[in-house]
């Protein structure tokens, strides 16, 4: 009997239809549409989503359809939009610092477009570059590389706030500090470039390989650390945008922001993408970005604004909830009027080893972050030791001389099996020299 | 055997084909691919088990399933042994309370737990505050916290399978051995437990593969060296780094290899060891003790425990969920619905995809599993053992082996993973095996007179199927329906892979919630959300299908 099989087919077609229809009619309905892709927080994207639409309703008469695609932080971002090949699923590159736009400059991936209130983003800024000359990127959005503590939990352990960056390798932090990885961060992968063009090369991954011996955990990403520390569950968060204590401070965590003595501005910036689908609506919302209407809802997003005339005391007064924060956060009334000092930026050589200084991190340090850890205790176990040899009036300097090489190992060449070694044969020298 | 019968199998081969065998295969297939040379080879699993970092990750997996399995089976077997022999009040509730988990979703735990165990969380402070501990202590954050999270959400299946056993046992076994003088211990260990091993085994098998499926306990926990994890940050983070995408699928594959594997060899060791007594057992309840009133007590006292740990999910997401800033206070203090207007104002649209995704998953199923039951049940079409066992073996396949291998597949070439029907089809496949077990145990029920009756009055098959056998079907089915509906519905493993911008469903905007805003309320308001449609939905069943406990499983394994 063929025709059982053949009616069963026709009632399961027919059944998902009668399902799908109403829906795949309702989709047909005329909207424009616009896509954003890039890290920006969540805040920001829905603050931007309500107040674009209603802008495009009030102007053109339209519902706009915003999509917004989040796979991760800069260096995620980053990387779908490669993998889209020119032909991208969205038309913006919303959000990420400058490294990131110029990576994505230099593979010819975005196009050139100067918004109309361009002129009022400056230059540069104390050194550091805020749009790119020939408008294929412009930030919108500026701020500075901070680190994030929970001062209630700080006081409850009794540690001080950490002030500087060795001030973080200080033992009393061990497991009270938390970050993320570069290539998921890309506010993480900014803080390395910092230490690798503050303090050289060498001692940048130096510092970065004892830092992780400090670390509770790696989070998986800028928003899980700020969690972490406004929660509580690790005091010390890593590379923190600068206005996630201001939003976390709004929501009521006991959280502050610490400036470190060497760092830098990022320009969280945007871009329109080569071979967008709705390139003209994608010019619209930068246009609009850069208007009055629009840096009010970039703030109102939880995110300094970034043109010049902006006046928090002015915005306050006309109802911006978040200008308070953000003047409290600041102490100014323009995120310019800041007075700050910057590292000497290259931005040139960040771009050029973008991808270079993520795999290194994962490779050398994450994946092997438990043998980096059994290395630097073993390695701080027989130093103690070697003191205590030392203290009473044994003779050590054979066991002093290898423990050396074992930390020389550890910090500068980064292999831990070595160093492990050396340190077990001082600890064998201090027995029998 | 008729035409039609071999016409219709063919037609659900080519279902099963497109759907299951064709990416699996891609997968398989994808495995084998060198990135740097674009040729083939077995190089990358070579280096899966020589790269310290993925052998590391592979071992770590098989630590945590061993302990996870080790966890629920300590914990359970005294559980299914109190449930199921000792007569005591409150049977029904405390089966329901400790069954519970089975339909809560698994990251609702993660939530509730870092709530009120994390640092600065409930039992932190509450020791702090009377002075017994000065500086907070680790109750979750490393194995011990993925163990215990990971074992309480997987408990239910030890139990539900071993207090089955226990019930099932003809009591003559048990009251021969008295007989002959054995002691209550060596009784149980010699006679009751090697009688409940299959029954055992079918529930350990799927705990065991647990942890080589819940990819964001980890992740959310900050132990991301495990394999699924390891496979989801490779495959969803990377989009250029087409060897570190090889070496994910790779963990994908041995995931799903060892998971195969292990269910075979259970379902073999079962065949092999068929206990089959001659007679059947007297009660339908099986042996029932009356314990000492000390015996009594402690087993109200374990109970109770560990229906507390399970409570705790719903009742601290309710708490988070009609609060903000749930921070550094034990119980919340500031009230609010902001997070469900929050929910319901931006994001209306993961509800309404969570409904809709699911409900046209479930119509694939009804209309894909009904066909199938019935070629198993009522027909000798060859092959149709076959059919049943690839669907079987679905039960197996780790969730994000079938996320990833839609992806695969569907992307380029029959690019069905542009569109958003990908999304149901995707839940649809990944619990097949679910809704046809519960097809399959309700034809049997279907006395088959009834269906020839109606075919000697002149009623044609077609006719026969919608007027006698679909409506006589349907109460039986309706418990797998809904059951299949909450599965689908919590569905995470395999969504996060396929899902595009404005596609998000609850389960994922909980994620997302998470990951990239500082939401931790609103992503417990959407759990809690979850939970409180799971339980509507299950009292709509407990009232067609009668009894929580059928509810909880369906009408099960007969």
């Amino acid at each position: 009997m063929p025709k059982t099989a053949l009616k069963l087919t026709i009632f399961i077609t027919l059944s998902s239809m009668l399902l799908l229809g109403p829906i795949g009619a309702a989709q047909v309905q005329a909207a424009d549409k616009i896509g954003w892709v890039g890290p920006v927080y969540k805040e920001l994207s829905a603050s931007l989503t309500k107040g674009f639409k209603a802008y495009y309703k009030k102007t053109y008469g339209k519902d706009v359809d915003i999509t917004f695609v989040r796979p991760g932080g800069w260096p995620v971002c980053l990387d779908k939009v490669r993998a889209w090949k020119g032909k991208p699923d969205a038309d913006i590159f919303l959000g990420a610092g400058a490294p990131a736009h110029e990576v994505l400059l230099k593979e010819g991936l975005i196009v050139p477009y100067k918004p109309k209130n361009w002129d009022k983003v400056p230059a540069d800024w104390h050194g550091m570059k805020v749009k790119d000359k020939g408008g294929m990127w412009t930030c919108f959005a500026p701020w500075i590389v901070t680190n994030l503590y929970n001062e209630k939990v700080l006081k409850k352990l009794r540690l001080p706030p950490p002030k500087t960056w060795h001030d973080l390798l200080d033992p009393i932090y061990r497991g009270n500090v938390v970050h993320t990885l570069p290539y998921a961060s890309g506010t993480m992968h900014e803080t390395i470039e910092i230490l690798m063009q503050a303090f050289g090369e060498k001692e940048a991954w130096k510092y970065l390989r004892l830092l992780a011996a400090q670390l509770a955990r790696f989070s998986t990403g800028s928003t899980d650390t700020t969690q972490l520390v406004a929660r509580g569950e690790v005091p010390i968060g890593i590379a923190q945008p600068q206005m996630n204590a201001m939003a976390a401070r709004k929501d009521g965590f006991p959280v502050r922001d610490l400036l470190p003595e060497k760092t830098i501005l990022v320009p969280e910036a945007v871009a329109l993408l080569k071979g967008a689908p709705n390139e003209k609506v994608g010019k619209i919302f930068l246009d609009w970005l850069y208007s009055d209407d629009g840096q009010k809802y970039v703030l109102e997003g939880r995110y300094f604004a970034s043109n010049t005339d902006v006046q928090f005391s002015k915005w306050e007064k006309e109802g911006v909830e978040m200008a308070k924060h953000a003047q409290k956060a600041l102490g100014v009334d323009s995120f310019w009027d800041l007075q700050v000092d910057f590292i000497e930026y290259d931005l040139d050589l960040a771009t050029k080893r973008w991808d270079e200084v993520n795999r290194k991190y994962e490779y050398e340090i994450y994946r092997k972050w438990g043998e980096l850890k059994s290395s630097l205790f073993l390695i701080e176990e027989v130093e103690g030791e070697i003191k205590a040899a030392k203290d009473a009036k044994m003779n050590a300097s054979k066991a002093e001389a290898k423990i050396k090489e074992a930390r020389n190992l550890f910090e500068y060449e980064g292999n831990y099996a070595a160093a492990r070694l050396a340190a077990s044969q001082a600890r064998a020298l201090l027995v029998s020299p | 055997m008729s035409r039609g019968s071999i016409s219709l199998a063919t037609l659900l081969w080519i279902i099963i084909a497109f759907l299951v065998l064709y990416p699996l295969s891609i997968l398989v297939i994808e495995s084998f691919k060198i990135a740097e040379t674009g040729g083939w080879g077995f190089g990358n699993y070579i280096e899966f088990f020589q790269d310290a970092y993925y052998l590391k990750t592979f071992l770590n997996t098989m630590l945590l399933s061993t302990l996870v399995l080790l966890t629920t089976t300590v914990f359970g077997v005294p559980l299914a042994y109190i449930l199921a022999r000792y007569r005591h009040r409150g049977k029904t509730i405390f089966t329901a309370l400790i069954l519970l988990p089975i339909v809560l979703p698994a990251f609702a735990g993660v939530f509730a737990f870092i709530i009120f165990f994390g640092k600065y969380g409930t039992v932190n402070l509450l020791l702090m505050e009377i002075g017994l501990t000065q500086e907070p202590i680790n109750f979750i954050y490393g194995l011990h916290g993925l163990v215990f999270i990971q074992a309480l959400h997987m408990l239910p299946f030890i139990v539900l399978g071993l207090s089955a056993g226990f019930t099932n046992i003809d009591p003559s076994f048990e009251e021969a051995a008295e007989v002959e003088g054995a002691s209550g211990y060596r009784r149980f260990f010699t006679i009751t437990l090697p009688l409940c091993t299959p029954s055992y085994l079918a529930g350990a098998v799927l705990v065991f593969l647990w942890p080589f499926t819940d990819w964001l306990t980890p992740l959310i926990l900050g132990q991301v060296d495990f394999l699924p994890s390891v496979s989801y940050i490779n495959i969803s983070y990377h989009f250029t780094d087409i060897h570190r995408k090889y070496m994910g699928i790779v963990a994908v594959v041995v995931s799903s290899v060892v998971c195969i594997s292990l269910f075979l060899l259970a379902r073999w060791w079962v065949e092999k060891k068929k206990y089959t007594g001659l007679s059947k057992g007297t009660t339908s309840e099986g042996r029932v003790v009356e314990p000492s009133p000390l015996v009594r007590s402690g087993a109200y006292v374990y109970m109770i425990f560990i229906a507390i740990l399970v409570l705790l999910i719903p009742i601290v997401l309710g708490l988070a969920a009609f609060s903000r800033r749930w921070v550094f206070e034990p119980f919340p203090t500031y009230w609010t619905l902001e997070n469900f207007r929050l929910i319901l104002l931006e994001s209306p649209g993961l509800i309404k995809n969570s409904f809709l995704y699911s409900c046209i998953a479930l119509v694939f199923g009804i209309a894909f599993g009904l066909p199938v039951a019935y070629l198993i049940v009522r027909t000798r079409v060859p092959g149709r053992d076959a059919l049943d066992f690839v669907i079987t073996l679905m039960l197996a396949f780790p969730g994000i082996a079938i996320g990833v291998s839609y992806l695969l597949a569907f992307w380029e070439g029959i690019p069905l993973a542009q569109y958003w029907i990908i999304m149901p089809i995707a839940l649809f496949a990944r619990r097949l095996p679910y809704f046809l077990r519960m097809a399959h145990s309700s034809y049997l029920q279907l006395d088959p007179s009834l269906e020839e009756a109606s075919e000697v009055a002149g009623a044609g098959k077609m006719r026969t199927f919608f007027s006698i056998s679909l409506p006589l079907l349907l109460k039986g089915v309706l418990v797998g329906v809904v059951m299949f509906f909450i599965m689908a519905f919590q569905e995470i493993s395999t969504a996060v892979f396929l899902y595009k911008g404005g596609w998000e469903t609850l389960p994922i905007g909980i994620y997302l919630n998470w990951h990239r805003g500082m939401e931790f309320g609103i992503a417990a308001a959407m759990a809690f959300l979850m939970i409180v449609i799971t339980f509507i939905l299950l009292l709509i069943i407990s009232r067609i299908g009668g009894g929580v406990l059928k509810a909880a499983w369906g009408s099960g394994e007969n």
